[in-house]
């Protein structure tokens, strides 16, 4: 099993490659071969003593012991803290070969954004209780879009009360706004449309703010 | 050297092994270089005459004789500086086995991998074994040196005895620094008991003789098993190589029992 933790820690004074040769060989199933493709995948430098080295390139360190030994499951504590934008993407590239070989990867961040581009399934903790499990593509279709309209003349709340699902309705004169789950649209559209519309609007929102819409005020360690 | 637990531990310990080695190997030659001076002197052996019992068996275990090779090697090398180096070394390599590899946060990193905490114990106590094995076989061979260099002439199955005898002093109290760390995963308990319980056990074993309440508890010292029967002028004793070697088997027992059942700190 390649395993990352949240806060990794490496022996001062061994280099990248020593950490590859001496956990490798407690592992048994590590080539050096491996090691070179992925550091160079990152663009680390495996010949200076991890004391050196920047809090990214301990990290990348990190990473690269982690799944240096390459079929098992990977566990990965925020695996991107302290990364550039330039490794964070490098580093998704490997997860996603990763994955599409047939591996799987339990991934813990609290970064939604990160999760939302590759995670398949999301699991929320909330102080320390699972509270949720879903497919990605299933809390996509909760995902909420924020719907604005402006019609030609003053609608009364009333008019979309009914449709189940909406969040933070409201009016004011000629405009409402709210949130809707995707699921919720067809109904609402339809509400929308028995009134003469002037403008439109619907952007989906952030996954992170589905998350706390959902799983409430803190509640935003995902897995 | 990183192709195990062990070795990785001694690559650690390389330097320090080197330091230690020398120190008591230059040691040994310092103080056999006196000895020409010394031992044509009576009033050196008189002086230890006239000092009170108590400190005499302090620190020169009573009985010794600054006269002889033997004994003179016993008060100036075996009774104090010796033990404190070896002491020192294992208490230290005990003490970075587990509860260091904690304290740094690699623990973690290294018990992600497919190797069981037992074997990790063992590996780590195997490691300090060879240490103690390198520094009593130089402190051993400096003393032979000494023989026909400086004249300390000593035989040589005695000198070796004396440092089997010396080497499980240590290992007693490096296995019990393991055994403390391995538990707790505290740094400064397993530094810290070790040493107050080895204050304690060489201040047992010198006063026993004099303080009658102490005299139950002499022989449950380390430091008695380790002198009491004169090692450099008796030669090996199997009882005492068997109390010494019992504890340590207990106390990695304990450690390998403390260090299973325990979350380790990440």
């Amino acid at each position: 099993m390649g395993y990352l933790s949240g806060e990794p820690a490496l022996y001062d004074r061994l280099t990248g490659r020593e950490h590859a040769q001496y956990l490798g060989f407690l592992r048994h199933n590590v080539t050096p071969k491996r090691v070179e493709e992925l550091s160079g995948r990152l663009t680390l430098d495996l010949d200076r003593p991890s004391r050196e080295l920047s809090k990214g390139n301990k990290q990348k360190l990190a990473l690269v012991l982690a799944m240096m030994s390459a079929p098992p499951p990977l566990v990965l504590d925020e695996p991107t803290g302290g990364l550039d934008p330039i490794a964070q993407q490098d580093f998704h590239d490997i997860l996603c070969e990763h994955t599409d070989a047939g591996g799987s990867v339990l991934l813990s961040s609290h970064v939604l954004s990160e999760v939302q581009r590759v995670a398949d399934r999301v699991g929320v903790l909330r102080s320390g209780r699972l509270v949720a499990v879903e497919r990605l593509d299933e809390l996509r279709s909760k995902s909420l879009h924020h719907v604005q309209a402006h019609f030609s003349e003053p609608v009364a709340l009333e008019a979309f009360s009914g449709v189940p699902g909406l969040v933070d309705l409201s009016i004011s004169d000629h405009t409402m706004t709210c949130s809707a789950p995707q699921s919720a649209l067809d109904l609402l559209l339809k509400r929308v449309s028995l009134h003469q519309v002037v403008d439109f609007e619907c952007v989906e929102a952030e996954l992170e703010e589905t998350f706390l819409t959902y799983y409430g005020e803190g509640g935003d360690h995902a897995a | 050297m990183l192709r195990s637990v062990l070795l990785k531990t001694l690559r650690d310990q390389r330097r320090s092994l080197l330091a230690y080695a020398i120190s008591i190997g230059a040691l040994v030659m310092l103080y056999g270089s006196f000895w020409p001076s010394i031992k044509d002197q009576p009033s050196m052996s008189d002086f230890m005459n006239q000092m009170p019992e108590a400190m005499r068996s302090m620190f020169a275990m009573s009985g010794a004789d600054l006269s002889t090779p033997a004994g003179y090697a016993k008060v100036e090398l075996m009774s104090f500086i010796g033990p404190i180096l070896v002491i020192l070394y294992a208490v230290s390599a005990g003490n970075a086995a587990v509860a260091g590899e904690e304290d740094r946060h690699t623990m973690d990193l290294l018990l992600a991998n497919p190797i069981s905490r037992t074997r990790l114990v063992l590996d780590k106590l195997g490691a300090m074994i060879i240490g103690i094995l390198l520094i009593t076989a130089v402190a051993g061979a400096s003393l032979l040196l000494s023989g026909p260099v400086f004249g300390l002439s000593i035989a040589a199955g005695k000198a070796a005895a004396a440092m089997v005898h010396l080497g499980l002093l240590g290992l007693v109290f490096g296995a019990l620094a393991l055994a403390i760390g391995a538990t707790t995963g505290r740094t400064g308990a397993s530094r810290g008991v070790p040493a107050l319980v080895a204050v304690l056990a060489y201040m047992v074993n010198g006063l026993a003789s004099m303080v009658s309440w102490l005299e139950p508890l002499q022989k449950l010292s380390p430091f008695y098993q380790y002198g009491g029967h004169d090692r450099l002028r008796n030669g090996i004793s199997g009882p005492a190589v068997m109390v010494s070697v019992l504890t340590v088997a207990g106390l990695v027992l304990i450690a390998i029992w403390g260090f299973r059942r325990r979350d380790v700190l990440a």
